[in-house]
């Protein structure tokens, strides 16, 4: 009888303990999961992502602009004023959420610093540092979707500094401002984006 | 044995004889430009020759400061300009410093040049460091858009290539070799704002532009080129057979700021100037006019041409 009852017990104490078993490794596979950080981002994958966002920014800015009278129609003063200050508040509008780090991530970040410490260390880095600098004193204070400042020169970006940076599209500039980048919409006149002291001293 | 290389050593020599550009297909680089100016303090200066049919133009460059000194240069151009009908004002950029609202656009460009607005004479803009790249819309610069842009002269067989010396972009370099390649007019006179070649002790020469520019310069035959960004005047010793102006002394001033350096042809800081330039076939006349009306330069260029 024992060994009876014994056998047709077997199979379902079986069952519970290979469920246990399953739901404990599941678990734990799931702790561990969560517990490893994610690998970053390869330069590829952030120079990727970094286009699609400015295309998507450049999308937008387009639709925006469709919405006022065209550039090339501008002449006077007034008018170029106007529509760029109108261009900018809808852009601001549009991006009420914005950000620093929306397009310059910890990646783009990363790999700016690289460029600069590749093309400044060598043998031309010393004069293009001072192509740079001049005339570039920089603020105590950026703020996105906020207009260039005015009384600010617009630095010189020499080639070796633009060609291994992702290409931008459409109105869009990079500049530096004292030691840190910005991501200028030339034609709205506003900082999009800027990242911390990546210029070295 | 020694009778069988004879004819092949004979041929080697024949093709190494034949200049490696014609077997490119390139044509020879042009020969240098040929300055002619007063040797002398004393020396009176070059006329230019106000011929009929030449090409009058004017230059100037960091100018927009809405100071006494903007309007009194910009009043002797007026006057000057009576004398010398110049057709177009080249701008070699920092049309406007600080700030750019509508006000400033009249009080640091339209109210001093208005004779010469009212009169016909077209500007050609150039942006600098402290130009919005709106300017670029701001039809009287006649930039059509552009930030960088050529266009013919009304007279003479002459076109101007105005670049963005700001930003040099590939697509920007591409764009001037193909335009200079293209194009087949006796005089190609570029202009923009950074100087690769100068004496100031503020800026100074920009050797990473010069890098980029120079060779294509070399190469398609460029004559003469215009910068301002140092404030003063310098006319530069031809470099590689290219003659190079620094203008920008139209408004701003760094009155001692030209360096002694072996580039200097001639150099003037003590006061605002601009240029009046003539072309006509192959002799381009030139002077330097201050503030106070004095020809502080002047003297003929014979453009570059082809070997």
């Amino acid at each position: 009888m024992m060994r009876g009852v014994n056998r047709s017990a077997m199979p379902n104490q079986m069952s519970r303990y290979i469920l246990r078993f399953v739901v404990v490794l599941g678990a734990l596979t799931g702790m561990v999961a969560a517990a490893t950080p994610k690998a970053p981002p390869s330069e590829a994958q952030t120079v990727a992502a970094f286009k699609e966002r400015v295309k998507e920014y450049v999308a937008l800015h387009e639709k925006l602009e469709a919405t006022l009278p065209k550039f090339a129609e501008r002449g006077t003063p007034e008018q170029v004023d106007k529509n760029q200050r109108a261009l900018g508040a809808l852009i601001k509008s549009a991006r009420s959420d914005a950000k620093p780090g929306d397009f310059f991530t910890p990646g783009m970040v990363a790999l700016v610093k690289r460029v600069l410490g590749e093309v400044l260390s060598g043998p031309a880095g010393k004069t293009i540092k001072a192509s740079i600098m001049d005339e570039n004193p920089g603020v105590p204070k950026l703020v996105i979707n906020e207009r260039y400042p005015s009384s600010v020169p617009l630095s010189t970006m020499p080639p070796e500094i633009l060609e291994p940076l992702p290409e931008l599209k459409g109105e869009l500039e990079y500049r530096f401002i004292g030691r840190r980048l910005i991501l200028l919409d030339t034609e709205a006149d506003i900082i999009l984006d800027f990242t911390g002291n990546v210029l070295p001293q | 044995m020694r009778q069988k290389y004879p004819p092949l050593i004979a041929l080697a020599a024949i093709l190494l004889l034949i200049p490696v550009s014609y077997c490119a297909g390139i044509p020879a680089p042009a020969g240098p430009a040929a300055v002619v100016a007063p040797q002398s303090e004393n020396a009176p200066p070059v006329k230019l020759p106000n011929k009929s049919g030449s090409l009058k133009f004017a230059v100037l460059g960091d100018f927009g400061t809405a100071t006494q000194r903007e309007y009194e240069l910009a009043a002797e151009m007026a006057k000057f300009y009576t004398g010398f009908k110049f057709d177009i004002v080249i701008l070699v950029g920092d049309n406007l410093y600080g700030a750019e609202r509508p006000q400033d656009f009249k009080a640091k460009f339209e109210d001093p040049y208005k004779p010469l607005l009212d009169a016909g004479v077209k500007f050609y803009g150039a942006l600098g460091n402290h130009d919005a790249r709106a300017q670029r819309y701001y039809k009287p610069f006649n930039m059509g858009g552009e930030l960088y842009y050529s266009f013919k002269a009304p007279n003479e067989k002459v076109r101007f290539f105005v670049l963005d010396s700001t930003y040099p972009v590939p697509e920007q370099i591409d764009w001037l070799e193909k335009a200079l390649k293209d194009s087949s007019d006796d005089w190609k006179i570029v202009y923009f704002h950074h100087p690769i070649y100068s004496s100031g002790g503020r800026h100074g020469s920009d050797m990473k532009l010069r890098e980029t520019l120079e060779p294509l310069f070399i190469k398609y035959n460029v004559s003469v080129a215009f910068a301002g960004h140092d404030h003063f005047y310098e006319r530069i010793k031809p470099q590689h057979g290219i003659v190079y102006f620094v203008v920008g002394s139209g408004g701003q001033l760094a009155v001692g700021d030209i360096l002694k350096t072996d580039l200097t042809a001639k150099g003037f800081d003590t006061d605002q100037a601009f240029m009046a330039v003539e072309i006509s076939g192959d002799k381009m006349y030139f002077n330097t006019i201050s503030r106070p009306g004095e020809v502080v330069d002047s003297g003929i260029i014979e453009r570059r041409i082809p070997q």
